[in-house]
């Protein structure tokens, strides 16, 4: 038998913190990713999920546990069996920040590492300029930052941007300042020294509902987003999925504004994310009956080629009109359960800023 | 019905801090006790604490018998089959007569650990669970056993990392005693009642803490 000083490299690891960009094992992020889904597992069950030996999953914890990513339960004492200690991500883990980029505004969120929102703010845009000037969102960015403790501070993982496709299209026919994303995205990441993630923004708000909200559990369901346009993407085991025709419907908020105007009432209600709007009348009764059949024609005819039991439905609009939608699709077909997203805060920019977390932490 | 095997020196022994090597905490007050009664009826505890055992040395004072390396084999054959062994040694490897740096006493505790995965006394001639626990650091006064412990106290402070080092290369569950109770003043190395209390819970916790299939 031969004997060698053990490999000091995982301590070493630990020490520098979150700030070094290590390459995360796979069984690490396996872990996280487990954990993410499965909130309260124990180390066994980790074990019987993975494969890993019992040793293995006990050192990868235990690093897991220090850098402050996981943290660990109290033991549950059933009434058979031996008792188990629950394991959860930390929610003070890790942090990142998430822009959405709307047609009439742009979302800055903090998320924590179990997607709570901790910290939200809007600035103005339209559809001339879709991009703040790049002063202001850095400050917005620097606010959400500052908005933690000093000590937290170091545990930001990163910034993700939920950018629409035709955003540069936009961009260009700007006047003046015009920033393209590219330049915007450089910016960040020369200003704030975090790594800068960019998504399509429907994508970004289905992955973060997968994340974080009621599709966690779910390997195929059909996503709706509910923002000026209607948007939709289909996932399928967990891999999102956009359609080239079904990209957007003019059936969304921007179609309400429209509703409103022919009927001289004002509308700026709507772009808020105010959680009630008052009574809109019959602008609004027709819009979302219009809205509605919209979305069940698209269900329909998707039912024809794919099965899936389950669409969710995400906006920023006040809570109660995903759940009329919703409930008018369960009317419509029994065999398929509508839930309006879990993510009512910005869906866009909580999607935006869950993307540095897969990268750094999950599995993809 | 688990097994465990609780095998260490004086601190897994129970001797009080400060007496002689005769007196001995009660079988319900030194920790593997502590851990019997945590851990319930589903687990038999053994108790293998020997005052003055080394990792791996013959002691040319105390004697041959205290080296750690040469009873392990006999005493996990004797106490097969075992689904969990638990270490805790260091202690005495500080002694100045061995002259040896933390980083070799974390290398010894890795022949154990060799020699246990050698053996494989678990279930179906499996290797074990393994868990080290780096024994607490010492008080800096360690009273007459000072010119012994020359130097050691600074030493015992390192072990921790040295062991949880090993303990990630060689994929083992580890437990730093020193992050629940420190050793007694009365001598400087020896743990007391309470601490022995603190520890067996807190070593109680890291087993179910483990994982265990509900069928035995």
């Amino acid at each position: 038998m031969r004997f060698a000083p053990p490999n000091p490299l995982r301590i070493a690891d630990r020490a520098s913190g979150l700030n070094a960009l290590s390459v995360r094992s796979y069984n690490e992020r396996l872990v996280l990713s487990l954990l993410l889904q499965n909130e309260g597992i124990s180390r066994m069950e980790i074990g019987e999920k993975t494969g890993l030996s019992a040793q293995t999953a006990s050192v990868i914890v235990r690093s897991l546990e220090q850098e402050g990513l996981v943290s660990q339960g109290e033991a549950q004492r059933g009434r058979v069996g031996p008792p188990t200690i629950p394991l959860s991500l930390n929610p003070e883990g890790a942090y990142a920040v998430g822009v959405g980029f709307s047609r009439r505004r742009i979302d800055i969120a903090l998320i924590d590492f179990i997607g709570t929102v901790r910290f939200h703010m809007q600035l103005p845009a339209d559809e001339a300029n879709p991009f703040p000037q790049s002063g202001d969102l850095l400050g917005a960015i620097r606010q959400a930052m500052t908005s933690l403790p000093v000590e937290a501070r170091s545990r930001v993982a990163g910034i993700g941007l939920a950018v629409p496709d035709d955003v540069d299209t936009m961009a260009a026919t700007r006047n003046g300042s015009s920033t393209s994303l590219k330049a915007l995205q450089a910016e960040i990441e020369e200003q704030i020294k975090l790594p800068v993630f960019v998504q399509n923004d429907i994508t970004a708000a289905a992955g973060g509902e997968s994340m974080f909200g009621v599709a966690k559990p779910l390997n195929d369901y059909l996503f709706f987003y509910l923002g000026a346009r209607l948007q939709s993407r289909l996932i399928l085991n967990h891999q999102i999925y956009k359609g080239n025709s079904s990209a957007s419907f003019d059936h969304g908020l921007m179609r309400l504004e429209s509703e409103l105007a022919m009927r001289g009432r004002p509308s700026e209600i709507i772009w808020s994310s105010s959680p009630e709007w008052p009574g809109l009348g019959e602008a609004y009764s027709t819009w979302l009956g219009e809205c509605s059949n919209r979305l069940k024609t698209s269900i329909s005819a998707l039912t024809q080629f794919v099965e899936f039991r389950t669409v969710v439905l995400s906006s920023y609009a006040p809570q109660k009109i995903a759940e009329a939608l919703c409930d008018d699709i369960g009317r419509e077909f029994p065999a398929i359960e509508a839930l309006p997203a879990r993510v009512t805060i910005s869906p866009k920019a909580v999607g935006a800023a869950s993307l540095p977390f897969s990268s750094r932490f999950m599995i993809q | 019905m688990r097994s465990v095997l609780c095998y260490g020196d004086s601190n897994t022994h129970g001797q009080i801090p400060g007496r002689g090597p005769l007196e001995r905490y009660g079988p319900d007050e030194r920790w593997p006790g502590i851990l019997r009664s945590q851990l319930g009826p589903d687990w038999y505890v053994i108790e293998e604490g020997l005052s003055g055992r080394t990792t791996v040395h013959d002691d040319p004072i105390e004697g041959a018998h205290k080296n750690g390396r040469t009873y392990l084999r006999p005493c996990l054959q004797s106490h097969a089959t075992l689904d969990l062994v638990i270490i805790m040694l260091g202690t005495n490897d500080l002694k100045i007569r061995f002259n040896k740096p933390p980083s070799e006493v974390a290398m010894g505790i890795g022949c154990l650990v060799y020699d246990i995965k050698e053996l494989a006394p678990g279930p179906g001639g499996s290797t074990p669970e393994i868990m080290i626990v780096a024994p607490p650091p010492m008080q800096d006064d360690v009273k007459e056993w000072k010119s012994i412990f020359a130097g050691a106290p600074e030493k015992s402070r390192l072990l921790a990392l040295e062991f949880e080092v090993l303990a990630d290369s060689l994929e083992l569950h580890f437990f730093d005693a020193g992050s629940v109770v420190s050793c007694s003043e009365a001598d400087g190395f020896h743990i007391d009642a309470e601490a022995h209390r603190l520890l067996g819970t807190a070593l109680a916790r890291a087993v179910d803490a483990i994982g265990w299939s509900r069928s035995t």
